[in-house]
């Protein structure tokens, strides 16, 4: 059974190990939150159980456009923070085109974190092949604490997913995951996913997971 | 003094429910009661019933309240009409604007407030019954909100008031010692580790030397240490059952 | 509150100052500014008392009128204690109702009075149940260089202290005296790490609003302790400011009690 900590409670004695989740103070490594302890001889970090996303550079994220301004687009990322994406970072920007025109208010893009500075203002980019704006296909909410579970160990649930069900997927760091497919195919991922999400933290879920998925396939009368 | 105060407060070495000079009221502690709230926390501690929440980080509205270096945290206690016998006016009065300011300042000084520039962190807490001690029923309610959002501190907040009745140190005051005692001494502890490491709120008012005030710290600290027990089991008891399997519920927002 | 570049610079000056054990106005760790008091300054009120500590000014007049009791003290007097920080006395105060730091500044002058049982209310009652003195202790700030709490805890008691209880305004024969039989006063002390700096002025508080008050009567005993700010305390510092407070109140009770 894995071990779950809260905040202060001290979980090494060597502040080289610090990694995320964690603290130092006078030479101790302390948890600063609730969440699963992640130990091995390099590093000990804290993986939250609860919590907002907080964005990290380089992030895939899938916002919804917020604002159309001058100069780029505001975006709700899920996050304490709006993000910014600058005109220029939007490879769909053309001279004759008006920047609404080619994302507007409530439209959804796959983007990346490129940059954050001191204040947590954050820059995205388009500028990336994961990158595109979504004009199809559904997206769903998770807690962003649940993504590393989605996407599993060397992204194998994610694999598995895909897979099984020959569907497209984006998840988002911030807990936003796009799916685009067959409709019912995209029904039964979105089933998956909410039962990973719901059993995060249990043992042996890849192969439950495989299992539901075959079990669901067969009820909807979808070749295997 | 007025009529209605018993004639002793303390008979045959117990005090008037019974409890030992040491010995805390009963403590009941339910982790993430409310859906919306990205933390919460039902708490009673004797008669005193209350219910935390904790929102965000979250964006700050209106925004020249944002700082740009780091997280601005707020925190309203705020006493129901019904909670005491006699209807409180609704909404802050004096005393509740002291207890939400002194409250804050002891989270201030444990949430990793730079974590998170420009944000909110929103703690409200309500009092549906309030007894002696309420100040201290929210702040161990908001702390347990608080590890259950997700929000990263240097340990956890513990709290509970010393008083002195007929010249006895008694822990957790309930409202006969609270009303006639001679004095009422509330703490909050960071803990961290299981460990008491400082001091974030303390207030004192009544009549006591300066021997009983450490007296009355060490008698806190003990009472503390016993509740920081509690809010660590409900905690734990919420994200791991006794099969290792995690039981919240599904967010299904889309 | 809005951090201005000077309010930067100040600190770094109090900071480098305070590593080697000095203040910026070259008093001990665990000294109090100049006390000056003056009273009876306000003759339309009951009592009253101008105090300066240091640049700090405080004006405290006392209104009194016949009223009703508590429910739950039908046969004493009844206090209430007022602060109005005017936008007069600081750039950072701005009019509107009482924030959250004036009915601190209030609240805890209040317990000061109140817990060391300074005033005997029972002495103040004038029909049991029914009616009763009411105490206004309004505290108006002139100028605020940094350590109000103390300065109005001096005026409140200088103020009382000279107070007449106005009983024949009311048909309730002579004047006399009000009956102040105790000398409470707030020793408040700005933290900084491990250290402290008594009576702290303006300048030095910009190392952060982190102060704890200890508020003691004539016998020595403790009656009121509000820590303000987000900061944490060490029981070591506790205790030493416990002692500290002590020492220091009993120089000032001896000063207001040779001014009144």
């Amino acid at each position: 059974m894995r071990e779950i900590v809260l905040p202060g409670d001290l979980i090494s004695t060597n502040p080289k190990a610090a990694g995320s989740g964690t603290y130092v103070e006078n030479g101790k490594v302390y948890s600063k939150t609730l969440g699963i302890l992640d130990k091995n001889e390099n590093q000990v970090r804290v993986i939250p159980l609860k919590g907002r996303y907080t964005p990290s550079l380089n992030d895939v994220v899938v916002g919804i456009v917020r604002e159309v301004t001058s100069s780029g687009w505001v975006v709700n990322i899920n996050s304490p923070y709006q993000a910014f994406l600058p005109s220029q970072e939007n490879p769909e920007v053309k001279p004759n085109k008006k920047l609404n025109d080619i994302l507007d208010i409530g439209d959804a893009i796959i983007a990346k974190v490129q940059n954050i500075d001191p204040n947590m203002r954050i820059t995205l980019t388009m500028k990336d092949k994961m990158c595109n704006p979504i004009r199809f296909g559904r997206i769903i909410a998770i807690n962003p604490a649940r993504v590393p579970r989605v996407i599993g160990k060397k992204g194998s649930m994610i694999k598995l997913l895909k897979s099984e069900l020959s569907v497209q997927i984006v998840v988002g760091k911030n807990g936003l995951i796009w799916l685009n497919g067959d409709r019912r195919k995209v029904s039964i991922a979105e089933e998956a996913i909410y039962l990973i999400e719901q059993e995060a933290h249990t043992e042996g879920l890849t192969d439950r997971i495989g299992e539901f998925i075959r079990r669901r396939k067969s009820d909807a009368g979808i070749e295997t | 003094m007025p009529e209605s105060r018993p004639e002793k407060l303390i008979i045959d070495g117990k005090r008037l429910d019974g409890r030992k000079f040491d010995e805390l009221r009963p403590i009941k502690i339910e982790v993430d009661v409310l859906k919306r709230a990205d933390g919460s926390c039902y708490l009673e501690m004797g008669k005193n019933k209350v219910v935390a929440a904790v929102y965000g980080p979250r964006e700050v509205h209106p925004r020249h309240l944002q700082d740009p270096s780091k997280a601005i945290i707020r925190y309203r206690y705020n006493m129901a009409p019904f909670s005491v016998e006699e209807r409180k006016r609704p909404g802050p009065d004096r005393r509740s604007i002291e207890i939400s300011k002194v409250s804050k300042e002891a989270f201030e000084a444990v949430i990793m407030k730079e974590l998170f520039p420009r944000s909110a962190i929103d703690i409200f807490v309500e009092v549906l019954q309030a007894d002696a001690g309420s100040r201290t029923a929210c702040i161990n309610a908001a702390s347990v909100a608080l590890v259950d959002a997700g929000v990263p501190m240097k340990g956890i907040l513990t709290s509970v008031a010393v008083a002195k009745v007929d010249g006895q140190l008694v822990l957790d005051p309930m409202k006969e010692e609270d009303n006639y005692g001679e004095a009422d001494m509330p703490f909050a502890f960071l803990i961290r580790n299981s460990k008491i490491e400082s001091i974030a709120l303390i207030q004192m008012d009544g009549q006591m030397t300066k021997e009983e005030i450490k007296m009355a710290l060490e008698l806190a600290k003990k009472g503390a240490m016993e509740i920081y027990k509690l809010q660590r089991e409900a905690i734990m008891k919420r994200y791991v059952t006794e099969e290792g399997i995690e039981v919240e519920e599904v967010n299904t927002d889309a | 509150m809005p951090e201005d570049a000077l309010a930067e610079i100040k600190r770094d000056y109090v900071l480098s100052k305070l590593r080697d054990g000095e203040r910026i106005d070259g008093r001990k760790l665990d000294e109090f500014r100049n006390i000056e008091i003056y009273p009876n300054i306000i003759t339309k009120a009951e009592g009253s008392a101008l105090v300066k500590l240091g640049n700090t000014q405080v004006v405290v007049g006392i209104k009194m009128q016949p009223g009703e009791p508590y429910p739950d003290a039908p046969n004493k007097g009844v206090i209430i204690t007022n602060a109005e920080l005017v936008p007069l006395a600081s750039p950072t105060f701005e009019p509107g109702p009482p924030d959250e730091n004036s009915v601190e500044l209030a609240r805890v002058v209040d317990r000061g009075i109140r817990e060391s049982e300074a005033i005997d209310l029972e002495k103040l009652c004038i029909e049991e149940g029914k009616n009763v003195w009411i105490i206004f202790v309004d505290i108006h700030a002139i100028d605020d260089d940094g350590n109000l709490l103390d300065a109005s805890s001096i005026a409140a008691i200088s103020a009382l202290l000279n107070t007449k209880v106005p009983a024949s305004r009311f048909g309730l024969g002579e004047d006399y005296p009000l009956p102040v039989r105790d000398i409470p006063v707030s020793v408040t002390s700005l933290i900084a790490g491990s250290k402290y700096l008594v009576d702290p002025n303006k300048d030095e508080m910009s190392i952060g609003d982190y102060t704890l008050t200890i508020s003691t009567n004539q016998k020595d005993y403790i009656v009121a302790i509000q820590k303000s700010g987000g900061y944490l305390l060490s029981e070591e510092l506790f205790d030493e400011l416990l002692e500290v407070s002590i020492r220091n109140a009993r120089k000032i009770r001896e000063i207001v009690a040779n001014k009144s």
